[in-house]
This record gives C-alpha cells, structure tokens and sequence, in this order.
C-alpha cells in the first residue's frame, strides 16, 4: 500500500514539475529543488535578480499545490502588524480592521511569500521567523495555525542600501536557498523576448494545472516519505563527515582561493540544517524512485541547504556567495564515500 | 801484457769466460725436487701470425719455498743471442721486469719477459720462446739447484706469400682451428633475444601483480591484489568496493561519484573508455552501501566481476588503453 502511495504522489509531483516547467522555461533544478522544498515541508529563500521569474515561479507551484497564496512586499517601513491585519476607514465613516495576508486565507494558506525579504525591519523577521518555526500567530486574543504553510522569501543579493542582512540565526530556519539566475540558453532567452505567452503572466499562470497536488495532505505524505526512505551505517558516516567539514574544512584539507581557512568558518551547519538536508535528501531519494539515500542525493541538495547556513568571518562575507560555493563544492571533493 | 793494458779487450774475455762457466755451471746443477718451485705462466694470447719484429711477452710467475732462494744473477740477460744446435734462433730477450715479494715462507717472483723476433722466411716456420734455467740456492745447505722453465712453441709467418696457398693442405697445429663467420648470426640472435625479453617484459606488466616495474605500483594494481585475496563474503566484497572506490578517488584527485564522472574523464580521458562499467560499479557500490534493496546486473559472482573492472582500470592506469583509441572510437 504504502509502496503504491508513494509512486501515485511521485507521478503527481513530476506532473506538478511538468507543469511549473511549462511556464518557468529554462530553470529545471530550481524547480526540482523547489518540489523537494514542498514534500521536505521547508521554507525557500529565493536568491536573484529583478525579474528572473521568482514570483511567476511562486505562482505557478502555489496553483498546482492548491490553497492560498499570499505575498507581501518587503519595505524599510514595513510593521510587523501590516503582516497580520491593517485598518480602513469604511463606507459607513467607522475605522474598520481587517485581516492581513497571513490571516487572510486562514488554515489553508500554503504558499507564503515574501519579495525582498532584508528591505523589511528585524521586527518584522522576528515576526516571520516565529510564523515559520511554529506556523501559530497569536492575534485578535486568538491563536491562529497555519499548518500547511510553506514560506517563500526572496533578496536581491546586488542592492545593498536601505537593507537589513537577515542574521544566521534567521537564515537558518530557512531549508533552503535557491538561486534563481536567467538561463543562459539562446533558444530561451529569445523566447523569453518574443514569445508573447510570456508577456502576460497572469494568463500564463491560468495554463498550469490547477491543484495537481492536495496541499492538506502534504504533511502527512511527507511523513510517509521521511519513514520510507532509509539511510544506511555508511551513508550516516558520510553525511557527519561533511557536517564535521563544514564546520572544520582545514581537518578534511578543503581549501578556498585566496581565503585563510583558518579564519573563514565562524560557525558550519547547524544540527537543524543537517537534519533538514537529510530530509531534503529523503526526498531527493523518493522522486528518483530510490528506497534509501545515496551520496548523490546529498549531493543534490547540500549547497542549497548548507550554502547559507555557514558563519564566515565578516571580512569574507562580502564575498560569501562565490567562497561558500567554492567551499562546498570542495568538501564534496575532499570527503569520500564510502 | 798488450792485453792488460787495453781494458775493454781484457773485460769482453772476461765475460766470456763467465758465460761459459754459467752455461757449464747449468748443465752440471742438479735440477730441484718437486714441491719446492711452483709455477704459473701467462702465455701470449696466439700461438700463430707472428712476424719478424713481434714482441712476445710471458708472465711467470714463480713461488720458491724458503729456505731455497733464487739466484737473481741466474735471470736470463738482456739482449744475449740464443742458439740451437749451435744456430742462432733468432729470438732474442728484449726486456725483463722483476717484482719480488715475501709471502710467509714463500718469496713469489713476478718475473715478465719480451722477446722480440728477429728471423724470417718464405714459408711459415717453427720458433719457441727458449727455456729458461734458472738457479736456485738452499740457503741453510748451500746448495745450488737449477729450475727449467719451459719454452713455449709458435710459428713465425713470412712478411709475404709467393704464389697460391691452400691452406687446407697446411693444416698446422699451430694455426688452431678454422672458424666460419657467424657475426652476422650472432647479431640476429641478439636481436631476437632482444624482442623476446621485450615480450616477455610487456607480458609480465600486462598481467603481473607486482609493483617493481614503473607504474605497475598504482592505485588499482594494489586493489587488484586486493580484491584477489578478498573473502567470497559481505564483508569481503564491502571491503573490495570500498578499496576500488579509494583507488578511483586517488587516481581522479577527488571524490569520484556517479555524477563527477566527466571530471575523472578530462582529467584521464583513458578512463572514458571504460565510462558504462564505471556506472556499473556504482550500481554495484549503491547496493553494497547505501541500498541492499537496489538491483544491479553484475550476476551473481560480483567479486568476479570486480577483480575485472579492476584490471580494466589498471590497464587505464598504466596506459595500455589509450586516449588515441578513444579518439578513433569517437
């Protein structure tokens, strides 16, 4: 039984790919790492330019998923209250109060995203994180859960001004940071131009189909996916291995160009981020029709579970995406299996 | 009176009345027993081909037990004309070097002598280095006994030839034996000696274990040996994969994995030619380690299997499967 669920969902989720890759051409591994986020049940932060698709993505997986989908935009004036509800002045002359977009879909709100996450305040970080960890919000003198919510939380790493850098500890509640960067495919790029389908997002939306997935199942199905993929003694070894070359690269020989690796690593992946690697893992396993994990698998997800976890010492962080991917990349060289 | 008064007249008498006394004095010694004297000569390399003007040199070297004691004065003279049977023979003593030295209760005598030819003739003829009468005393009896040493034969050729000679008609013992020219067999009896041991020698890195040849002590030759001694077991065949992957690891740089593999083949394009055994084996390893419940098509004698992957590597290794048969595969 649990065999044959496991194959139905996997046929649902390649469709759910098929179908998000149909209107987001040019970008199949975000989109793999991104169907891996969904059945891990982690939250996304999205990294890149000013209109790569990052929102046409969002959009175009929250209508396959089904259930709400809400998004707000991060300002240096942002309040954490304008997550939760705002107040009007009604027809009727009285002030009125009414939800705010993490309110406003209730229990079924699935897809949560947050455009240009470091503009908004700490306060309004600490607000989220609390969401995203707990996923209760305490307001109105009453508990709200959003059981089914998965954040989606998007930075421009190039404008740097009027911006909060979210702390460690924030980026750590995240499972994953995806890049997203424009293809470098001719034949794409031309048609990102000229095709007129892609001039009309929202019509472009409308093509994907709608609830491939049942969002309200998808916390138990991942249950069922952490259960059923296992993981064997030598595969356990090989994933403390990279934990323990995250945190001390220097004992394992991982060296970065032009960085004193003595001084680089503040702090590795946290045990949070390791857990949550091996279950996007897991899931990495599942869609390749695979019972149990191999190295490839941890492979498929490491830079974007571990990437933006990693402390650095604040003279390299400037330079954090290129060490950090040069880092990993070399630890997955220097650490073998078995 | 007139021959006292010319000295040089008066001391060539002299001498030859020495001469005649010593050549008297050997005839009349009586000769040493045996045991006393032993003898080594070093003759000349030939006992043929020798024309007037040769130098012929022979080293004797002579071991005489105290308390006998050669009579250095006894050694034969330089310059001084042989005859036999009352003719001169023509072969005269040139030169002469003494080296004596003390050996316990023995004095060894390094005694080297030159003669030099000084006769000729139209046909080849028989000559001899002369004996030798040497004389020795007994130092505590005062004794004087005399030590022959033997002549040596050889045959002194003519400058030149007058008419035609067969020379199968003048088989003389002292011209040895006719040789055929076999320079040219021997040299192809080189060569194929040669080719062989070359054969040989690329026989043995081809299929050898061993690492005392260059590049036969890789990575892979040591797993070979390796996986050959590896039990028929789980552990054994965790044991062989896990040594295989070390010695892909160690020959790529890095950790080699199923989805770093065009790293491994732009670093070795040899391995390339082995690429669908290389994702067998990693088949294989993702069932050992990671998956028991994953298929592989290796059959049922993986360690098999493995000891033949492993000598395909091996032959990448040492470049027997080369990066030009690629080329002509693509």
């Amino acid at each position: 039984m649990s065999d044959r669920l496991l194959a139905d969902w996997r046929q649902h989720a390649l469709t759910l790919e098929t179908e998000v890759n149909k209107v987001v051409v040019g970008q199949h591994n975000p989109v793999r790492l991104i169907t891996i986020a969904i059945f891990a049940r982690g939250h996304v932060l999205l990294e890149g330019d000013v209109g790569v698709g990052k929102t046409t993505l969002l959009r175009a997986f929250t209508r396959g998923i089904g259930g709400g989908y809400q998004r707000i935009e991060g300002t240096i004036d942002l309040m954490p209250n304008d997550l939760v509800y705002h107040t009007y002045l009604g027809e009727d002359g009285k002030p009125h109060v009414s939800a705010g977009p993490l309110l406003m879909s209730g229990e079924n709100l699935s897809v949560f995203f947050f455009n240009e996450i470091n503009r908004a305040r700490p306060q309004v970080h600490s607000l989220l994180l609390r969401v995203m960890a707990e996923r209760t919000l305490s307001a109105f003198n009453k508990e709200h859960t959003f059981p089914h919510m998965i954040v989606f939380a998007d930075r421009n790493q190039v404008e740097k001004e009027e911006t909060f850098e979210i702390p460690s500890a924030a980026r750590d509640r995240f499972m994953m940071e995806i890049p997203i960067v424009v293809p470098n495919d001719d034949d794409i790029m031309s048609g990102l131009m000229f095709d007129t389908r892609f001039h009309n997002v929202d019509a472009l939306i409308d093509t994907v189909k709608p609830d491939v997935l049942k969002f309200d199942e998808l916390n138990a199905f991942s249950s069922v996916i952490q259960k059923s993929v296992e993981a064997s003694k030598t595969l356990e070894k090989y994933a403390l291995n990279l934990w323990k070359a995250t945190r001390k690269p220097t004992d394992f020989g991982v060296k970065v160009t032009n960085v004193d690796m003595n001084r680089l690593v503040l702090a590795g992946a946290s045990p949070r981020g390791m857990s949550m690697m091996l279950r996007a893992a897991r899931v990495n396993a599942w869609l390749n029709e695979r019972t149990a994990i191999t190295p490839e698998d941890i492979h498929a997800v490491f830079h974007e579970t571990v990437a933006h976890r990693l402390v650095f010492s604040p003279v390299y962080e400037m330079r954090r995406t290129e060490i950090a991917r040069e880092m990993l990349s070399n630890i997955i060289n220097a650490v073998a299996a078995p | 009176m007139n021959l006292l008064m010319n000295p040089w007249l008066f001391a060539l008498i002299l001498s030859l009345r020495v001469l005649n006394a010593t050549a008297l004095e050997y005839e009349n010694l009586p000769d040493i027993k045996e045991g006393i004297v032993s003898i080594n000569l070093q003759e000349p390399e030939r006992t043929v081909g020798y024309t007037v003007g040769d130098v012929l040199t022979r080293h004797i070297t002579l071991e005489i037990k105290k308390p006998y004691q050669l009579i250095e004065e006894s050694l034969p003279i330089i310059g001084y004309e042989r005859r036999y049977k009352g003719q001169l023979i023509g072969i005269d003593l040139s030169n002469i070097k003494h080296i004596k030295k003390e050996d316990g209760d023995a004095v060894m005598h390094d005694l080297t002598f030159s003669y030099q030819i000084f006769t000729n003739n139209v046909v080849v003829k028989n000559g001899a280095l002369p004996a030798e009468y040497l004389r020795i005393i007994n130092t505590k009896t005062k004794e004087i006994v005399r030590y022959r040493v033997p002549s040596f034969d050889f045959a002194i050729s003519p400058l030149s030839i007058f008419g035609a000679v067969k020379i199968e008609n003048n088989m003389s013992g002292y011209r040895g034996p006719l040789l055929l020219d076999n320079s040219n067999e021997k040299q192809h009896f080189k060569l194929l000696l040669g080719i062989l041991a070359i054969s040989l020698i690329g026989l043995l890195y081809m299929l050898g274990k061993h690492a005392w040849l260059p590049k036969m002590g890789g990575p892979f030759a040591k797993s070979y040996r390796q996986i050959l001694k590896s039990a028929n077991t789980p552990e054994g065949l965790q044991n062989a994969v896990s040594s295989m992957h070390a010695s892909l690891n160690k020959t790529a740089g890095f950790s080699l994995f199923n989805g770093n593999l065009n790293q491994l083949f732009e670093k070795k394009p040899a391995f390339q030619q082995i690429e669908s055994e290389i994702h067998q084996f990693f088949g294989l390893s993702r069932q050992v380690f990671f998956e028991p419940n994953a298929k592989h098509a290796l059959g049922n004698a993986p360690l098999q299997w493995l000891a033949q992957f492993c000598r395909r590597c091996r032959d990448c290794e040492r470049g027997l499967i080369t990066d030009k048969q690629i080329a002509n595969k693509a």
